[in-house]
């Protein structure tokens, strides 16, 4: 009768090298004649319990230092992130804090032109509104606290009226409409206005002003 | 005053000295607390293991210890001052007498320090933000409503021939892929964050390289992860692009590292982006995962980037596409969430 295959004759081996290295990490410093020849519990003995074919690769992970940073916001409030960048303390100029997206109430945050000398309003005299990006202008730096005062009171006003009159803001959205300044701007063409000279851009007119 | 707890009320109001007082009288509650007073109580006694009741070693005792005997006359040596284990480099199965430790162990290899803080937005978010979705998405329910069967969403066979018998039930018309069924918000389901994936694709890596490179620190830097490379999935003659071009790094963060990402693009980087208006409310797999794209001038903003922005060539910042995937399970559920966390969204909404 031939011989079994190997590897059943090599299974006890393997089951002693366990009960060893089992028994020695049980009793890791206790110096006894029985422990005397056992190899020890994290030795290159292990070599001998038989190749594995499964193993699997344990990663060591790489990532970048990550120190704590102090975050500072544009209002002061303070609160610590764990970021790659070294900065101790990130002071933030620009944050929802002072943003108009994330703070829509605050009035300070408002797109409003100041208008000191009132250039502004005489361009407007002359060319119309048609070359204004966005809506209506808003209220001038000079006397601001009174505009503000007279908005806050609309303010009021609108949030007495907003619950009778509930399609305010709908007849309100219709005036923001883009083709609105584009009107503006044909109308401005159409209406009699004596400051507009025919065939002049507004350019070529600034100059022929200056040479007057 | 452990004393007086043992006596009765009457006794208590007598003018006597505490000193003259009984411990405690018969008839009256008994106090262990009062008992331990004198030390002989059983009850304290057997609790109390103090080593300075122990008593002392003897001389002929003291004589017999000599560790260094002990030491001598070892045959083996014990694992020297300088030993240190190092876990195993490879998992070998469960049956291994070899067995790597835990990775909570910080002697493990996969051993990961942390977590360092509790990330404002996580905070808030427990605090405030998963209370509030749940009381604002509250439907009543009056006890004893009959529940709603759903409509099947898979059809079956009519039956029509005698080989319908036992058949699997067949898909939708029209799209065959099965959408997600939207969960309500209940107590045990508010949507949360689940990860954040960042991704970047680079085709000019494609004819430079070092691309790759500086979109691969870039997205390291923002997320303190090592990111992965991509490859390019699909064949276009006119891009210049082939299956199999190394043209994308990607990385995905989870928890915390998840959350302070997201709190940094929505109070940092967001208000600093030029004529913002938000992310755009048609976003969304229709299964709750909404994502954004960022642009290289508005990866500039992140205070990661910006900190040594002039460590990457200025021409090679990628730009990114951040995947934000949440439990929700339908866009509008997902949508809620960013906008409590404070991200706007416009446009028209989509699901």
């Amino acid at each position: 009768m031939g011989k079994l295959p190997s590897t059943i004759l090599r299974r006890p081996s393997l089951a002693a090298g366990y009960l060893h290295s089992t028994s020695a990490a049980a009793l890791p410093h206790t110096p006894s004649s029985a422990a005397s020849n056992l190899p020890l519990p994290h030795g290159p003995a292990h070599a001998s319990t038989g190749q594995i074919r499964h193993a699997t690769f344990v990663p060591r992970s790489r990532r970048p230092y990550q120190f704590t940073q102090l975050v500072q916001l544009s209002d002061g409030s303070t609160f610590t992130v764990r970021t790659t960048s070294p900065l101790a303390l990130y002071k933030s100029a620009k944050d929802s804090r002072n943003h108009i997206l994330w703070q829509p109430t605050e009035k300070s945050l408002r797109n409003v032109e100041v208008d000191e000398a009132g250039k502004l309003a005489a361009f407007r005299e002359r060319y119309g509104t048609g070359w204004d990006l966005g809506g209506p202008p808003a209220a001038a730096a000079p006397d601001a606290a009174a505009p503000a005062a007279s908005d806050a009171a609309a303010a009021v006003d609108a949030k007495k009226v907003a619950p009778t009159q509930a399609p305010a803001p709908a007849e309100a959205a219709p005036a923001a409409d883009p083709f609105d300044s584009l009107t503006d701007l044909i109308s401005a063409y159409a209406t009699e206005d004596k400051n507009i000279k025919g065939g002049l851009s507004a350019k070529d007119q600034a100059k022929k002003e200056k040479k007057k | 005053m452990a004393s007086l707890r043992g006596l009765s009320r009457p006794a208590r109001s007598l003018p006597l000295s505490p000193l003259s007082r009984q411990t405690y009288t018969a008839g009256s509650i008994r106090c262990a607390s009062s008992q331990a007073a004198d030390g002989s109580a059983p009850v304290i006694a057997d609790l109390e293991n103090s080593t300075l009741t122990t008593p002392q070693l003897g001389d002929a005792e003291k004589r017999e210890f000599r560790p260094w005997k002990r030491a001598a006359d070892r045959k083996v040596a014990l694992p020297s001052g300088r030993y240190q284990y190092h876990p195993p480099k490879y998992n070998r199965g469960p049956l291994h007498p070899v067995q790597s430790p835990a990775s909570s162990d910080p002697i493990a290899r996969d051993f990961v320090p942390g977590p360092f803080n509790l990330p404002r937005l996580k905070q808030t978010y427990h605090s405030t933000i998963a209370p509030d979705l749940m009381t604002l998405a509250y439907t009543h329910v009056p006890p004893g409503t009959p529940k709603k069967e759903a409509a099947p969403r898979l059809r079956g066979w009519d039956g029509s021939s005698p080989y319908h018998k036992n058949r699997a039930l067949r898909g939708p018309r029209g799209n065959p892929v099965l959408p997600l069924v939207e969960r309500d918000i209940t107590f045990n389901n508010v949507p949360a964050i689940t990860e954040v994936t960042i991704a970047s694709y680079v085709p000019a890596a494609i004819a430079d390289p070092d691309h790759l490179l500086v979109a691969r620190s870039v997205l390291l830097s923002l997320t303190g992860t090592t990111p992965e490379i991509t490859k390019t999935s699909s064949n276009v003659v006119q891009w210049g692009i082939k299956i199999g071009d190394r043209a994308g790094v990607k990385t995905t963060i989870y928890g915390n590292a998840a959350y302070e990402f997201l709190d940094r693009c929505v109070h940092l980087v967001f208000p600093r982006i030029k004529d913002w208006k938000g992310i755009r409310a048609t976003t969304g797999d229709s299964s709750g995962n909404l994502s954004f794209g960022m642009s290289p001038e508005e990866v500039k903003l992140f205070p990661e980037v910006e900190i040594n922005y002039w460590m990457y060539p200025a021409k090679m910042v990628p730009g990114c596409r951040v995947f934000i995937k949440t439990s929700a399970t339908s866009d509008r559920q997902a949508r809620l969430l960013l906008q409590s966390f404070g991200v706007p969204f416009y446009g028209e909404v989509r699901n």
